[in-house]
């Protein structure tokens, strides 16, 4: 052995030579060498690296224990404190045995010294955000320190935040620690948090904002990397409780467990509106709850689709009425409100009983509404809110069926004329041409019914609905999916009945009648008792005259009715073979045989086309004729 | 002289045939021990009693029987008394009878029974039995020739007759720290000690079993101090004798005597980590400093053998034995008074080993200690 050595360096040393041959002694020498040099932090932290070398958890957390307790300061051990912490930060990552190591290690310091680490290291580090998490950390693992350090964290949070690049996005790192992590701390059971209301309004504020930024509330950038989280609203509510708690609000307004349901909550809402006239509570709470029929409104506008199916969207639009059908069954009757005179609700009508929910969450959003507006206090302020949130682009969604459901078409025309997504323009075209069919511009309507057929989707079919005419005389509105059939037949219905009220005007016009028994076709029989009146139309004019019979009329049983003319009823010309030119009419007794022969292959032809594709043919028609139909809506 | 009733009950005892009188006995004498009066004269009644209705020692006249009980007797006798203890349930009671039936002056003539008793109450885990038997292990001394006795029967039984007896005592200190923790102080004192040549070195399995026993449960050594004793009234409670200067006697001689198993260098650090978690108590009471100054002598005579062989003293330093014994020693004594733990001469202590031939480790122990007294 070296002579020169130190005691401490001898002992240090027999101890690591002893590890090459023998743990045990090596642990015995680790011992003596500790005891000997209780305050020698050299042999200390010595006795910790075997120990943490060797792999024993519970002697270098033994060791660990007692460096933290003695030897704060030196940068070393910070070093290595600071390896701790990291690791616990990455605990799930399994991959470094140190960190894994680190990890089993912390679990066997008392929770003293565990403390005592974490808050040496988050006083000692000089990067805010390190810094915060590692409070955040400490006030995980140590809920006794939530009340003397909780307030701290939030203010530092909070200027850092206001000081980071990115602290205009509510989604910022620093908003999640606070928003995501920090403030269901401070919301646990028993703890007393010292904030001040403004403070609290603050955090709901910027609470709202964060959770609303993961629903995909206000159409913001949210990066898919940020993925997706588990029930924000439940989280959300957890937050409110807290604030409201703490800000003494009414306890029914901020309980959202216990069978919570919107029925209730919106009673408990009503209830204090009428007795209260403290308004922030309710500001935030219908707020709040506003938001969450908004979001809950428009899912259920794009319902789940069962695997390997295409979702389908619904757009709410005006449908059709038919006063010789029965009235449909009046459930909604029931709830119709008495007070609401003057005002008779719409019937609307879904595709699928399974997609009730649109109605009902649609119904509650207006009761949301219609309150908001009712009140001063509320109309001044929510728009504040609203804007601070940035919700206004996604409230005008719902303002515009609020309109429709309304009869407001002016507003809704205007809503309407704002949306300018990609993704949207077929629902907005299909509704501008709803809406202004309704205030007979059928001209226009027919533009945008132009605009919408080259954006009907080509992959998602469904069939045909029979819901789009409904009996009696109450508005009908329906939730329109948006698939190929569905829009062509909604769209169709709405030029058929935009050419049938104008039939008048045009004085019968025989190419608004050709007109009329094309569009007609694709939902035969559906609304076969419009061709009687029209044959007769014919038969008086003697005549007609269609142009475009060889390419769009292929209906058996209209084709049927006007051979039926042709031969049997009288002496109606058919001028239905362009080539053979106006001037030649054929009449049945007319001397051309050959010509009449013609007009008998032509009707056999179109009959032999029957089984063709309506959806294409009238998709044709729209699109190419739109010459032919634009004379007819003038 | 015996009263009147007194000798009405040993009439009745005696028309009960051996042994089944003991157990009317044993009833007897815990009425006269743990009434609530009691006297000399109740207390020699009693002492009768055992005799000669439970051990069967003297006839009705007061006479030493020539014949012992035959071991079926035996059996019957170690069943009755196996149950009764088992169905006292106060403490202080059990104690009390316990105590009587193997006094200071009986234990050695009655330790054949006694030894049989605390072994079935080993090998059935009889928590209530092991109890009283390490309260009369504290009373008589650990170290005493009594407990010493009692504790190599128990070896015998355990690690001689059954081959595997691990498994089976794995579990005894957590049925009863307190015997476990005095059963080994008085098994320490049956080796390496030059006094008893013909066992010098304990068996195998019993250095395993001890050697897990305190790896595994370090509060083990001193778990005899820290629950009080439940003892008869006016009875003096005695300090326990821990087990750890024993074993580490045997941890630092097991070198110079060509023991060169693993066990002991992990007992010796199992001893070690046991030492540390001593709570400090003023005055320390763990261990005794008279008993770890009992290894210097063998060392001395080590080195005297080494000398007798020729050796000069820079060859009898670098013997690698030795060496390893004195560092084993000096670290044990650095731990055991950096932890406050020695009573007694602590200044002899370090004054005697500085005799020891010369240790890098011991020196700096003991100037580190004369340092700071």
């Amino acid at each position: 052995m070296d002579v020169d050595i130190t005691d401490e360096e001898y002992v240090i040393q027999r101890a690591k030579h002893a590890f090459t041959i023998s743990p045990l002694k090596a642990k015995a020498w680790m011992i003596t060498a500790k005891t000997l040099y209780p305050n020698n932090f050299g042999v200390q932290f010595e006795a910790y690296f075997i120990e943490k070398n060797a792999g024993h958890v519970k002697e270098a957390a033994r060791c660990f224990s007692d460096l933290i307790g003695k030897f704060q300061q030196q940068p070393e051990l910070l070093k290595e404190i600071e390896k701790v912490t990291t690791a616990l930060r990455a605990e799930s990552d399994t991959n470094d045995t140190e960190k894994q190591f680190l990890c089993e290690m912390f679990k066997h310091i008392s929770s003293d010294v565990q403390h005592k680490l974490l808050l040496c290291t988050a006083d000692n580090c000089e990067d805010t955000m390190e810094h915060c998490r590692l409070l955040l950390l400490l006030l995980q693992r140590f809920p006794t320190a939530i009340s003397s350090n909780g307030p701290r964290l939030v203010d530092t949070l909070i200027s850092a935040e206001k000081h980071s690049e990115d602290g205009h996005m509510p989604t910022n790192a620093y908003r999640k620690l606070l928003v995501g992590e920090l403030l269901p701390l401070l919301a646990h059971d028993n703890i007393i948090v010292d904030l001040s209301p403004k403070m609290l309004f603050k955090l709901l504020n910027k609470s709202i904002e964060f959770y609303l930024c993961y629903l995909g509330l206000p159409q913001t950038s949210l990066q898919e990397s940020e993925g997706k989280m588990d029930d924000p609203w439940k989280k959300l509510f957890a937050i409110v409780e807290f604030i409201g708690n703490q800000l003494g609000w009414e306890p029914g307004l901020i309980n959202f467990r216990n069978n919570w349901s919107k029925e209730a909550y919106w009673q408990k809402i009503l209830n204090y509106h009428q007795t209260n006239n403290d308004e922030k509570p309710l500001l935030f709470c219908i707020s709040i709850f506003f938001m969450l029929c908004l979001h809950d409104y428009s899912s259920s506008l794009n319902p789940e689709s069962s695997p390997g199916q295409i979702p389908t969207t619904f757009v709410l639009v005006e449908a059709f009425n038919d006063k010789n059908l029965p009235n449909p069954v009046a459930e909604t009757k029931g709830k119709k409100r008495k007070s609401d005179g003057e005002y008779t609700q719409p019937h609307i009508t879904v595709e699928n009983p399974k997609f009730k929910t649109m109605h009902n969450n649609f119904l509650m959003c207006l009761n949301c509404w219609d309150l908001i507006n009712s009140s001063e206090i509320l109309q001044r302020e929510f728009p504040k809110l609203s804007a601070n949130l940035k919700l206004d682009t996604w409230i005008s969604n719902f303002l515009i069926d609020y309109a429709i459901y309304k009869g407001k078409y002016e507003d809704a025309l205007t809503g309407l004329q704002q949306i300018f997504e990609p993704m949207a323009q077929l629902s907005k075209f299909i509704r501008i041409a709803s809406v202004l069919y309704i205030t007979k511009n059928y001209g226009s309507s027919f533009d945008a019914i132009s605009s919408a057929i080259p954006l009907l989707p080509s992959n998602n079919l469904r069939s045909l609905s029979s819901l789009l005419i409904t009996g009696g005389t109450q508005r009908h509105l329906h939730y329109l999916p948006l698939s190929r059939f569905s829009v062509l037949q909604y769209l169709v219905k709405i030029l058929l009945r935009s050419i049938w009220d104008n039939l008048e005007k045009m004085n019968y016009s025989e190419l608004s009648i050709g007109n009329i028994f094309a569009l007609v076709q694709l939902d035969w029989p559906q609304e076969e008792e419009l061709i009687p009146p029209l044959i007769e139309h014919i038969k008086q004019n003697g005549s007609f005259h269609y142009p475009l019979f060889q390419n769009y009329l292929v209906n058996v049983d209209i084709l049927e009715e006007l051979t039926y003319l042709w031969t049997q009823g009288g002496q109606i010309t058919l001028d239905i073979l362009p080539h053979l030119g106006s001037q030649r009419r054929i009449g049945t007794r007319g001397a051309d045989k050959g010509a009449k022969e013609e007009i008998k292959q032509c009707i056999k032809r179109q009959i032999a086309r029957s089984n063709e594709n309506l959806d294409e043919l009238l998709e044709n028609f729209i699109t190419l004729e739109r010459y032919h139909i634009k004379k007819c809506l003038v | 002289m015996s009263t009147q009733s007194d000798v009405i009950l040993k009439q009745s005892l005696r028309k009960i045939e051996y042994p089944l009188c003991a157990k009317e006995a044993l009833g007897r004498i815990v009425e006269l021990i743990c009434g609530r009066i009691t006297s000399i004269k109740h207390m020699d009644l009693a002492l009768d009693l055992m005799a000669e209705f439970i051990f069967y020692e003297v006839d009705r006249r007061g006479n030493k029987r020539p014949q012992i009980v035959t071991p079926l007797q035996e059996l019957q006798l170690l069943e009755i008394m196996f149950e009764y203890f088992n169905s006292i349930p106060n403490e202080a009671a059990r104690n009390s009878v316990f105590l009587s039936l193997f006094s200071g002056t009986t234990a050695m003539m009655r330790s054949g029974i006694l030894s049989k008793l605390i072994s079935i109450a080993v090998g059935v885990s009889s928590p209530v039995i092991l109890l009283s038997a390490s309260t009369w292990m504290q009373q008589l001394g650990c170290l005493s020739a009594n407990s010493c006795k009692l504790a190599e029967a128990l070896v015998h039984d355990y690690f001689y007759l059954i081959p595997n007896a691990k498994d089976r005592l794995k579990t005894l200190p957590d049925i009863c720290p307190q015997f476990t923790a005095n059963f080994l102080t008085a098994v320490a004192e049956n080796y390496y000690l030059n006094s008893r040549k013909d066992k010098m070195f304990p068996p195998k399995i019993l250095l395993e079993v001890i050697t897990m026993w305190i790896s595994e449960n370090s509060s083990l050594c001193i778990s005899a101090q820290q629950k009080q004793a439940a003892l008869p009234p006016g009875a003096i409670a005695m300090e326990v004798t821990t087990p750890i200067a024993g074993l580490l006697r045997w941890c630092i001689l097991a070198p110079l005597y060509n023991q060169e198993s693993e066990l002991y260098c992990h007992l010796h650090l199992a001893l070690l980590n046991s030492i540390l978690e001593i709570p400090q108590t003023v005055p320390a009471k763990a261990i005794y400093a008279q008993h770890t100054i009992v290894p210097i002598s063998y060392v001395m005579y080590y080195v005297n053998d080494l000398k007798n062989q020729g050796l000069n003293s820079e060859q009898v330093l670098n013997d690698e034995k030795l060496q390893l014994a004195l560092d084993r020693y000096a670290q044990a004594i650095q731990v055991a008074l950096s932890m406050k733990a020695v009573y007694g001469h602590v200044d002899d202590l370090l004054n005697q080993l500085q005799h020891l031939p010369y240790n890098k480790l011991l020196n700096i122990v003991v100037n580190t200690h004369k340092r700071i007294k």
